[in-house]
């Protein structure tokens, strides 16, 4: 686009100028304005590549430093996980052939160990800024045009409403648990059995599949 | 001995209120063939019941708890009089609204009481509604598991979680299918690979992924839910897919007309399945709310059909 505006200058400049100044003062001249924006185009060609890379989301390509990135996420998620299985282990084992009520108290109760040993857990434990922005750029990267617009009608229509988005607040068992397409999952940071991605909105959660809790989330994953 | 069980069939047939025809005549077509149409809705058995064969129900979106979800089940019971099924799959959203004591007594064990008294077993898998906490209830022989997997005579039945198909699940299935030598593999999960809904419709980016597997592999059949209608799909690269996912709730009118996945489908009310797989033949036929049977025929197994004929 730039270089096809700075033709059409020089050529507005250069042809009327052709064939009707002959004077050496005149072709010097010409030359100079012609080196001039020669240069300047050039100079502002290579500035709008640089700014472009700089744009750019962190890369979905893995390099050194998103693999270490990636491996400190899930370490960090680990850490949850192995907490989680602590406290998990002093409660009776829940057989494979439960009743409801068995269940259900399983379930209180687990959650209520979780929370009292992580009073002070906070948005943002997990999902650190730059595994964030890792986690956006790969959605961006994974769903686009029409894929990224039926995402978003799915994501939007699950009856997601109401979920409060709040660590260590569980996550209600009456809304839906929306799809998250595998796709998408194959290219996300692998996750223990223990812990889910799962989307409300735009936003994505991280949630422990048997107490429900919410473990941390971020905003606006979804583009 | 035959006489006495078929005096005894039609008493009990009698007694609620319709007729065995044990006869077997609608004969299953290749195409399947809509069969018994009347409003008083006898029973019209299109299975052969053949000695020795897996025999199961399957259902979908079931957990309401509704009057209608018991309608349908009651005709699950009479059909099992005359069809005596040893099992039932489910296609997740066992449960809809929650997940208390309460729930699953209403929503399930109230609704299924006279098969579950029967010691008909339900294998259950879990949809976009369900807890995956159900994995442990007693009723849904999940096994504590996600995903599993089940034999029933010659058949491998594969309970997938299609609510997070991930690396470990993925990789998982592989595992099971290399080492499986089945005559059937037949999958089963919540979200449809392939349908003709106008809100759902196919789970494409599900599908990207499993569908080589299926191929690979060799799996057969696939029953899946989500969409509250019934379809059966035109057989894809070898495959067949079936949606039953009207067992507790029905989006009337869903099914996109002139969609070139449908062979066929019934979106008017709520249905349930009945299968019968003897040897390389699996027998379906599909029964709604009122007693119709609305889709019935036979498909064949190809993978043994190719063994066969590299024997």
């Amino acid at each position: 686009m730039i270089t096809r505006s700075y033709m059409a200058l020089v050529l507005q400049i250069y042809m009327p100028m052709n064939g009707k100044i002959t004077t050496s003062i005149a072709s010097i001249l010409r030359g100079a304005v012609l080196l001039l924006l020669a240069v300047s185009a050039i100079s502002l060609l290579s500035a709008d590549a640089v700014k472009g890379q700089a744009h750019e989301e962190p890369q979905t390509s893995k390099s050194v430093e998103t693999d270490k990135m990636i491996a400190r996420f899930e370490g960090r998620v680990k850490e949850y996980a192995v907490l989680r299985e602590r406290l998990e282990d002093k409660l009776p084992k829940l057989p494979k052939e439960s009743t409801p009520e068995q269940i259900k108290a399983h379930k209180t109760a687990f959650e209520e160990l979780v929370r009292s040993a992580r009073p002070t857990a906070q948005q943002g434990d997990l999902f650190t800024p730059d595994i964030a922005g890792y986690i956006r750029a790969t959605i961006r990267n994974t769903f686009k045009g029409r894929k990224l617009q039926e995402l978003r009608e799915e994501i939007m229509e699950a009856e997601t409403e109401g979920v409060t988005l709040r660590v260590n607040y569980t996550y209600p068992e009456s809304k839906e648990l929306t799809q998250i397409p595998p796709t998408l999952l194959l290219k996300l940071p692998q996750l223990p059995k223990q812990v889910k991605y799962r989307f409300v909105g735009s936003h994505m959660l991280l949630v422990d599949r048997e107490n429900g809790l919410i473990v941390d989330y971020m905003l606006n994953a979804l583009p | 001995m035959k006489r006495i069980v078929t005096s005894v069939l039609m008493m009990a047939a009698l007694l609620f209120g319709g007729f065995v025809d044990l006869n077997h005549a609608q004969t299953p077509s290749a195409t399947g063939s809509k069969v018994g149409s009347s409003a008083s809705s006898p029973l019209k058995l299109s299975l052969p019941v053949v000695e020795g064969s897996v025999r199961f129900a399957v259902i979908g979106d079931t957990g309401t708890g509704t009057d209608k979800q018991k309608q349908l089940a009651d005709w699950m019971i009479r059909y099992k009089q005359a069809y005596p099924f040893e099992f039932v799959l489910m296609m997740g959203d066992n449960l809809y609204g929650g997940e208390s004591p309460q729930d699953f007594k209403m929503k399930f064990e109230d609704v299924y009481k006279v098969l579950l008294d029967d010691n008909v077993k339900f294998y259950a898998t879990l949809g976009n509604h369900d807890d995956a906490n159900q994995r442990f209830y007693e009723y849904f022989n999940m096994n504590g598991e996600e995903y599993y997997v089940f034999k029933k005579g010659n058949v491998s039945f594969y309970s997938l979680n299609s609510n997070y198909m991930d690396k470990r699940q993925l990789k998982w299935m592989e595992e099971q299918f290399a080492k499986d030598t089945s005559e059937w593999k037949i999958c089963f999960f919540h979200h449809p690979p392939y349908s003709s809904g106008g809100k759902h419709g196919s789970a494409e980016e599900l599908r990207k992924v499993v569908e080589p597997i299926f191929l690979k592999y060799g799996v057969s059949v696939v029953f899946a839910g989500h969409e509250h209608f019934y379809e059966r799909i035109k057989p894809q690269k070898g495959i067949y897919y079936f949606i039953s996912g009207a067992g507790g709730k029905l989006r009337e009118g869903d099914v996109r007309e002139g969609s070139p996945l449908t062979e066929k489908a019934f979106d008017k009310d709520m249905s349930f399945m009945l299968i019968e797989i003897a040897d390389d033949e699996m027998h379906f036929q599909v029964i709604s709310r009122t007693g119709e049977t609305v889709d019935s025929g036979v498909i064949f197994n190809r993978r043994k059909g190719a063994m066969k004929a590299a024997a």
